[in-house]
């Protein structure tokens, strides 16, 4: 923080607005029954029914008048489950702390007078200044704030999605008549650095004719991640289908699902998740028979909540899929009989019209028992003299009758 | 000293019935109790010394209640070592030193442990506040085992009071366990030990734990989850009547309201459970940090002092303090001042134990 001039009436301060925290103690209370007495006593008859009284008493209960309250509220335990230190109190965000990209940047700002005194005709503005480029927050010159009185405040929230990473400032000033009527113009600087919270690898694999994208994200965050969303958006000629891996034994109690669906947390520094997604051409028609080169199969979106539910959002670039070149003659198994006998043929070619498909009964006749492979079946084009791309080898098992 | 009315069933001697008054427990047990209340732990400290000194503990159980005061009033004043060199001047908890049955002519007719529970409580949590993670968390799940076992025994003979209080022990301890993991930011683990307790029948629990459960939901970011859970909590209380179980409710709809942003809404629960019980310093405190997130840093610092000089008793928490303090900073130039004052006040009527470096003067 920095200002240029010794002597200014007005002062900004800055507190970073993230969500507050659910604060967690270790609080060290008591039930009564636990400290005052021997740990097994209880199981003297007596004891049994003369202390329950006795460790309710005036002495140990909450009296009615809180003015004898005392501090037995940082003594006495109330409810087994106070010892998890986690009452419900909210904590203001203690310190500047990390910043990401795709994150929200939140602030107060409040503009002190700590002169004797009163200020007046101020006109305020906040922006942030990257390497790149301004983007004004505030500005207060269409309606100047009039005065502010000696030992008064003015305060203002401003926001900025964050979408850059790198250096950041926020820059606010004001321009205003001091006590003296000397117009003073103050600029203070606060200085931040934005960080990438994520890296995500992407892999793409063909198997036959179906794509599978596998992506992996790693947090470099200095908290858990909570994955909100995790989305792919296929470009325009293609599907896409989220695989999930079977349920966790946790999951299949529906009572406990309800309340309970494990989060998908991703662990602070390093942390990694991976998601798999089926992707199917969508393209049937004609335009569509040679597409060679590069694709583009479209990007991730991933939306992140940390603390309270503090959003972030980012998007990948476009995901490049594998080189496909499509096939002039596809040449695909239909059906093979379960059994297929020793000896006896087992099933012949109809023309095939442009653009069509055909299904035809091919017969071979087995000579070997056991497994065997059918190798070498491909499309012979008489007029051109090419062959086409061969069958994938089939296993069958032959059997005698 | 108090003297015991006459139980409905049997007449007793006030001066020969051992469970008569507190001061019949031990001596002037009602002495340390009172300055306990008071927070009084430096005196709570003077007053074992004095009392070993002048051999006026006479029983082994004396010793065993007044050294348990002692470890407790160190930890209070965060004097850990102190409180570690104490425990270790102690024989295993389980030896038979610390058996009734081991004195039978101060004891006749009873039998097991006189080791007060806090002190074995004591002996997982000290080393852990010393960092000694491994140590202290391997004590605590040890402790639970104990405990498990003293369930079985009386499950078994059906000693019901007896039952009650190892079953309350149970449940102390598996959140004291989940309460460090929670600290270390272990949130997969605490889900998974919390839906562990949840599953078993702890009726009557279940709204504060489970309400629980929702806030470390919500820390990790899981809304639809912590929504989940408060709307079980909802559906607990409308069988009960208690202020405190529809604070709980109120208090619950408002995280989600802030959750949202919608502060306005939050701030409106917050009054009303401020209406309900003027002491529920949880609802003032959040109350306070909305006001806030609405530009009304002003309110804010005024719903904080407010509580202070109204409820202290309540109020005065450390991290109550540490919010108004940031509030200062913020609000004045030239906070030093006003925090000072602040701190001065605190000197004058906090209890020994509160921590003063939350003003972070």
């Amino acid at each position: 923080m920095s200002t240029t001039q010794a002597s200014h009436s007005l002062a900004f301060r800055v507190m970073r607005l993230c969500r507050p925290t659910l604060h967690v103690d270790t609080p060290l209370l008591v039930d009564p029954s636990d400290l005052l007495v021997g740990e097994d006593i209880f199981d003297d008859p007596l004891a049994a029914s003369q202390l329950p009284r006795l460790l309710s008493g005036p002495g140990i209960k909450p009296p009615e008048d809180a003015a004898d309250l005392g501090y037995r509220t940082r003594f006495l335990l109330h409810d087994a489950t106070d010892s998890m230190g986690l009452s419900g109190l909210l904590l203001l965000p203690q310190a500047f702390g990390a910043i990401y990209l795709g994150e929200t940047f939140c602030s107060y700002i409040s503009i002190n007078n700590s002169s004797n005194f009163e200020v007046r005709d101020i006109i305020i503005k906040a922006e942030i200044q990257t390497e790149r480029q301004r983007i004004l927050l505030l500005d207060t010159s269409k309606s100047s704030v009039e005065s502010i009185r000696a030992g008064g405040r003015y305060d203002f929230i401003v926001e900025h999605d964050v979408k850059e990473l790198g250096a950041h400032t926020l820059v606010c000033t004001a321009l205003y008549n001091d006590g003296d009527g000397e117009r003073k113009y103050l600029p203070q600087f606060f200085k931040f650095i934005v960080a990438n919270p994520l890296s995500v690898k992407t892999k793409v694999r063909v198997v036959k004719d179906t794509t599978f994208l596998e992506a992996c994200i790693e947090n470099h965050t200095k908290t858990n991640l909570y994955m909100d969303q995790v989305e792919f958006e296929p470009a325009q000629n293609w599907s896409a289908t989220k695989l999930k891996a079977d349920e966790h034994h946790s999951e299949m109690n529906s009572a406990a699902r309800e309340t309970f669906k494990p989060p998908v947390l991703i662990r602070s520094g390093g942390g990694i998740q991976n998601y798999l997604y089926q992707l199917k051409s969508s393209s049937q028609g004609p335009e569509h028979v040679k597409v060679e080169g590069s694709n583009v199969l479209g990007k991730l979106q991933i939306t992140w909540r940390t603390n309270l539910g503090e959003p972030g959002r980012l998007q990948t670039q476009q995901i490049l899929g594998a080189a496909i070149t499509r096939k002039e003659i596809d040449l695909q198994v239909a059906e093979i009989p379960a059994t297929i006998i020793f000896g006896r043929s087992f099933s012949a070619l109809p023309k095939v019209e442009a653009f069509g498909s055909s299904d035809f009964h091919l017969k071979l006749v087995a000579t070997k028992l056991g497994v065997q492979r059918i190798t070498g079946i491909s499309v012979f084009d008489y007029r051109e003299r090419k062959t086409y791309d061969p069958l994938p080898d089939m296993e069958i098992f032959v059997d005698l009758e | 000293m108090e003297q015991e009315s006459t139980d409905a069933g049997a007449l007793l001697d006030p001066l020969s019935n051992p469970f008569a008054s507190l001061d019949s427990l031990s001596p002037d047990l009602s002495s340390l109790n009172d300055l306990a209340t008071r927070g009084s732990w430096r005196s709570i400290l003077d007053k074992v010394s004095r009392s070993r000194s002048l051999n006026l503990l006479r029983h082994p159980h004396h010793h065993l209640t007044y050294l348990s005061f002692n470890v407790l009033a160190l930890s209070k004043l965060r004097r850990f070592a102190d409180a570690s060199a104490e425990l270790e001047s102690l024989q295993d908890l389980d030896s038979p030193e610390y058996r009734y049955e081991s004195y039978p002519k101060i004891y006749p007719d009873r039998s097991g442990s006189m080791v007060p529970f806090f002190l074995r409580w004591l002996h997982c949590i000290v080393p852990l506040r010393l960092e000694q993670r491994r140590e202290g968390l391997d004590r605590l799940y040890r402790l639970v085992d104990l405990v498990r076992e003293k369930l079985k025994e009386r499950e078994a003979n059906s000693r019901e009071e007896s039952l009650n209080v190892w079953k309350r022990r149970e449940l102390f301890v598996m959140n004291t366990i989940i309460g460090d993991h929670l600290s270390h930011k272990e949130f997969s683990v605490c889900l998974d030990l919390i839906k562990d307790l949840l599953s078993r029948d702890c009726s009557g629990l279940d709204a504060v734990l489970l309400s629980k459960l929702g806030y470390i939901q919500l820390q990790v970011g899981d809304l639809e989850g912590a929504k989940g859970a408060f709307s079980r909590v909802e559906g607990i209380s409308s069988e009960g009547n208690s202020v405190e179980l529809k604070n709980l409710v109120n208090r619950n709809k408002a995280l989600i309201y802030l959750v949202g942003k919608d502060y306005v809404s939050a701030v409106r629960e917050y009054e009303v459970c401020i209406e309900r019980d003027h002491m529920d310093f949880v609802a003032i405190n959040n109350k306070a940090i909305c006001l806030m997130y609405l530009r009304d840093l002003s309110d804010s610092i005024k719903v904080l002092e407010n509580s202070l000089e109204r409820v202290p008793m309540v109020a005065l928490n450390e991290t109550l303090v540490v919010n108004l303090c940031s509030m200062y900073e913020l609000a004045y130039v030239n906070h030093s001042e006003i925090k000072k004052t602040l701190s001065n006040w605190i000197a004058r009527v906090a209890p020994d134990d509160f921590d003063s470096s939350c003003t972070r003067i």
